[in-house]
């Protein structure tokens, strides 16, 4: 690590004013490569949730009413539905499996089993199928009083794909804060240059290797881009948390708030050393360039 | 040691300042550079410091042609020459120790070494008290002296020295010459630019005379003579 930021032996580069906004420009670029990130991780993990919500059946459920009315209603809807192309699977949940699946929410499944319960069908459709949901579950309420149809999951489909673009957008910022990272750097590396091009011409005719000159800059330089992208995690990750704090109160029913998954801690974490790395690479690269042209 | 060929140089696309140089410097050789001013001498010298190429013509230092060389071979050739530049391009954020430490850093000598050499040869040249010092607050004699003391820190085996005594009272101006001399005697080939005869005429060596972009070589006495009779 001492290495890694070692001093700038005989340039000084710390004494020169020209570079010290550069901090400030790393850390604003590193806070709004922060949220990015931590958009695109949360963003994916509720994607995942959401996409696990909907890969399930369709449901059908039928208001409770005495059995055998019951029973004579679940057929008429079962009936129903086959007689819709798209529809693959029509199944009726025996009253053992509602309550099975109840168990959780209401107690032991034998006790349910005699509580007034609606009945359960699943509904299976077909891949790729144009079925109207929307129109398919009122033709089916009108036909049966009282049967009801999930219709989430067109909209689902549709805050899904809402996501994926949000998250194709965050990837598409990182990839601009990166490159205007670049370009910062690659004219702060310049002016350093310019403003030390006599003492670079000493240490050159002194003997000294193209990566002896580098490697100061590029510490140097690293150095501040470390110690910049400090407090703009610092103030993203704050940010992040009131965000958080924000979501939790408004109870949304049917999706799960975005929340941060650990691989994206993980990859904040990573963020001053990517950008300590890539600037130290920049500097790299444009010095070495510039002392090929001495002699 | 040194050999120029039919070389030439000129700055960018300007004018030859330099044409027809043919030179050999033997090894442990000391040769005195003079000519009016203008006439090339420091141009000569940044050829032999490798800080430009000839624009033609060829030029050989320790044996290898310079033109052939690897880029990453200029490093080490250029450590085997200590430098003394006319405008002496000290650091000036750094003190006189690290001004004069510098070659002994980049070639990465030990820092305890470094620390006790650096200091015995500033003793040497009565600049003891200012190791501290940084190069602005020195006098021009002083900072001259600084300036010696890194070309020659390194024991390098060719020396190049342009005008290295024009700023200080000619009893320093001596006891460096000495300090040449004495390095010479150890087997660095010295070259030394000077508009100052009285340097020539004392220390009698070789002089190499710039003359409209060409270079001639003579005797000291010879020169002296021919400088007299075309001045009178
Ligand atoms: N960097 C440069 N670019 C263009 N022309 C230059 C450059 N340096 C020197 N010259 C020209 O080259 C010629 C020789 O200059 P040089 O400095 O070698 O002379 P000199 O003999 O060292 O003079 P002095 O005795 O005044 O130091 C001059 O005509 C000068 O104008
Ligand atoms: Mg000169």
């Amino acid at each position: 690590m001492i290495q890694f930021f070692g001093r700038s032996n005989e340039l000084q580069l710390e004494k020169d004013a020209s570079s010290r906004y550069l901090p400030i420009v790393i850390s604003s670029m590193v806070f709004l490569a922060a949220l990015a990130l931590a958009g695109l991780f949360s963003i994916h993990s509720a994607v995942e949730n959401w996409s696990t919500a909907v890969s399930g059946n369709l449901t059908v459920e039928i208001e409770y009413e005495a059995p055998r009315k019951l029973d004579k209603k679940v057929k008429i809807t079962v009936d129903f539905l086959r007689t819709f192309p798209g529809v693959e699977k029509v199944r009726p949940l025996s009253l053992e499996e509602s309550a099975k699946l109840l168990e959780p929410y209401l107690g032991r499944a034998d006790v349910v089993k005699d509580l007034p319960l609606p009945r359960l069908i699943e509904v299976t459709i077909a891949e790729g199928s144009a079925l109207d949901l929307v129109a398919t579950a009122k033709k089916l309420s009108d036909t049966v009083p009282g049967a009801r149809l999930n219709t989430h999951r067109p909209w689902l489909n549709k805050m899904i794909t809402l996501a994926r673009s949000v998250q194709l957008l965050a990837a598409a910022i990182m990839f601009i804060i990166g490159i205007t990272t670049v370009i910062i750097v690659i004219f702060a590396a310049r002016t350093g240059m310019v403003m030390h091009q006599e003492i670079i011409e000493v240490l050159h005719l002194t003997g000294a290797k193209d990566t002896y000159i580098a490697r100061q800059f590029q510490n140097y330089f690293a150095k501040l881009s470390f110690l910049g992208a400090l407090p703009g995690l610092l103030i993203a990750v704050l940010v992040m948390q009131i965000l958080g704090f924000l979501t939790s109160q408004l109870e949304a029913s049917l999706i799960t708030a975005p929340t941060m998954i650990f691989e994206g801690w993980i990859a904040l974490a990573m963020l001053p050393f990517l950008v300590a790395l890539l600037t130290m690479g920049t500097v790299r690269w444009i010095v070495m360039g510039s002392l090929k042209r001495m002699m | 040691m040194v050999r120029f060929e039919n070389v030439g140089m000129r700055y960018g696309m300007g004018p030859e300042v330099l044409r027809d140089i043919n030179l050999h410097l033997a090894p442990g050789s000391f040769h005195f550079l003079t000519g009016p001013t203008g006439a090339g001498k420091s141009s000569l010298l940044k050829l032999l410091a490798l800080s430009h190429r000839p624009s033609r013509g060829l030029l050989t230092l320790f044996g290898q042609e310079v033109n052939s060389l690897k880029r990453e071979d200029l490093p080490a050739f250029r450590r085997k020459i200590g430098v003394v530049f006319q405008e002496f391009r000290l650091l000036n954020h750094l003190s006189t120790l690290d001004n004069v430490a510098l070659p002994l850093r980049i070639a990465g000598a030990d820092e305890e070494q470094i620390y006790k050499h650096v200091t015995e040869l500033l003793d040497w040249v009565g600049l003891g008290p200012q190791v501290d010092a940084k190069p602005p607050t020195l006098s021009g004699g002083e900072k001259q002296r600084v300036a010696i003391a890194r070309a020659v820190i390194n024991r390098p085996q060719l020396l190049i020295a342009d005008e290295p005594t024009g700023s200080m009272d000619p009893e320093m101006g001596l006891r460096l010459m000495h300090l040449f001399q004495e390095l010479n005697k150890l087997g660095t080939t010295v070259v030394i630019a000077t508009h100052d005869l009285g340097l020539i005429k004392r220390f009698s060596n070789p002089v190499l005379y710039l003359k409209d972009s060409t270079l001639y070589s003579s005797r000291s006495d010879e020169y002296l003579d021919q400088y007299h009779r075309s001045s009178l």
